[in-house]
């Protein structure tokens, strides 16, 4: 085993008494206060996440078009100044990873999971399309809730939602993984530091990968590895409103054909009227559909047990039962998100 | 009352006369996290020496605390139904789990120092 990455944070985290866990090769902090008390500085003001493990590619606007080609999603034709989340297709309609793009006028900023970095800068090799490596030269800071706009339009300006913006050392986006409003930021390695002073300045707390899971999770928001893969479509993962591509585009036949026959696995979210956490490969049925759970915890501000589960098929009842260590729970499938 | 010993799965217990109470050592919470939800046995209900009483959500990961001897539940602390997370703040006080009638005295446990290099 190679050693575990660190970023240029390393240190800070554990000044701040972090609890460090190994994450796709890379040494993160997991939390420092405490998963729930994070995930409530979100939900209630606002916290920072250091994701500087997430891959972050510059790519040359000329070769948008070539780009385009290897996504779900219409980055062509939108402004220049718009941020897309988007998902690269394999030849089966599958999912290679989903991404983040920032669109400026010169250049595009591509942001990847840190466990699939090597396989699209692989996949970028194969189709000829150039990129330079940013991760390591630099951070990205996500500072995300209820607050953080409020809090952070005092250290640059704030861009409309789903909108980039460069301005002075920063390189942002008004994105973020919590279902919370706020910004991510990139920025040099030097200067990551003195940005994270001015936000714990303004009262935004440390938050850790822990925290970055549940909120992402009540947020109904897919993580890869569980709830998209190799082998899960975007189709299959309820993420039909990324498929905006018109042109042609890898994969493009397979989710056309899953779009039309509905034939294809589904994902669904669920909660349990129960005291257990169904979790990751938990084993359900419904009508007779056999379903695996990819995701699962508590739900810090409903308080009962969600997640999400892939179903072979589309199950026509709402009545899920989980086999959790040999007991039989009973569950419900909703359609609707889980925080309205 | 004896001292307080350690199980290497990593439960507390403290002997009173006939009576044991149990829970989970300090070092378990926080290897645990954030404890949401607490699976408590009935009173009455009889176990033996390793079998799981009580199970423990955390928001990491799932955990059972095992019976350090034979033993009959005669009290449950229900303050854990509403705040689990009286086993995150004071694992060894306020966030026992059940107190039960010894049916076979096992006094094996570690004292706390043998406990803590066993965890070091």
């Amino acid at each position: 085993m190679s050693e575990s990455k660190t970023t240029s944070l390393y240190d800070f985290h554990l000044s701040k008494n972090a609890k460090v866990i190994d994450f796709a090769g890379w040494s993160m902090p997991f939390s420092y206060d405490g998963t729930l008390k994070e995930h409530h500085y979100v939900r209630e003001s606002a916290g920072y996440f250091d994701v500087s493990h997430m891959g972050r590619l510059r790519l040359n606007y000329s070769q948008i078009e070539e780009i385009n080609y290897l996504i779900c999603s219409d980055l062509k034709n939108i402004s220049n100044t718009k941020a897309l989340y988007s998902i690269f297709t394999s030849e089966d309609g599958t999912a290679i990873d989903d991404v983040i793009f920032w669109k400026f006028e010169d250049d595009l900023i591509l942001i990847c999971n840190a466990s699939n970095t090597n396989k699209i800068k692989t996949h970028l090799d194969i189709h000829s399309i150039n990129y330079e490596d940013l991760t390591m030269n630099t951070d990205l800071i996500a500072v995300q809730g209820k607050n953080a706009i409020d809090i952070v339009s005092n250290i640059m300006s704030v861009p409309n939602k789903f909108s980039t913006s460069k301005e002075g050392k920063y390189v942002y986006a008004r994105t973020g993984y919590t279902g919370e409003d706020g910004l991510e930021v990139m920025v040099d390695i030097n200067d990551t530091l003195g940005f994270i002073s001015e936000l714990e300045a303004k009262g935004v707390k440390p938050c850790g990968l822990g925290s970055r899971d549940t909120l992402r999770l009540e947020a109904s928001l897919p993580l890869y590895g569980f709830e998209l893969t190799d082998d899960i479509s975007p189709i299959e993962a309820g993420l039909k409103w990324t498929v905006t591509n018109k042109d042609e585009y890898l994969g493009k036949d397979v989710i056309d054909h899953q779009i039309e026959s509905k034939e294809h696995k589904h994902l669904k979210r669920f909660k349990l009227n129960a005291k257990q956490i169904a979790r990751t490969g938990t084993i359900c049925v419904s009508d007779g559909v056999e379903g695996i759970v990819t995701s699962g915890n508590i739900s810090p501000i409903l308080g009962y047990p969600i997640g999400f589960v892939l179903f072979k098929s589309n199950p026509a009842d709402d009545l899920v039962e989980f086999d959790i260590r040999g007991n039989l729970i009973e569950g419900n499938l909703l359609y609707k998100r889980f925080l309205s | 009352m004896s001292e307080t010993k350690y199980l290497e799965t990593h439960e507390w217990y403290i002997v009173d006369g006939d009576n044991v109470t149990v829970g989970i050592s300090d070092y378990a919470q926080g290897e645990l996290g954030d404890i949401v939800f607490v699976t408590l046995p009935e009173v009455g209900q009889e176990f033996n020496k390793g079998d799981a009483i009580v199970e423990v959500e955390a928001t990491k990961t799932v955990a059972e605390a095992y019976a350090p001897m034979n033993c009959v539940i005669t009290e449950v602390n229900s303050n854990l139904e509403t705040e689990p997370e009286l086993i995150n703040n004071d694992p060894v006080g306020e966030g026992w789990m059940v107190k039960a009638e010894i049916k076979e005295m096992d006094d094996s446990g570690m004292s706390y120092q043998q406990y803590e290099s066993f965890i070091s």
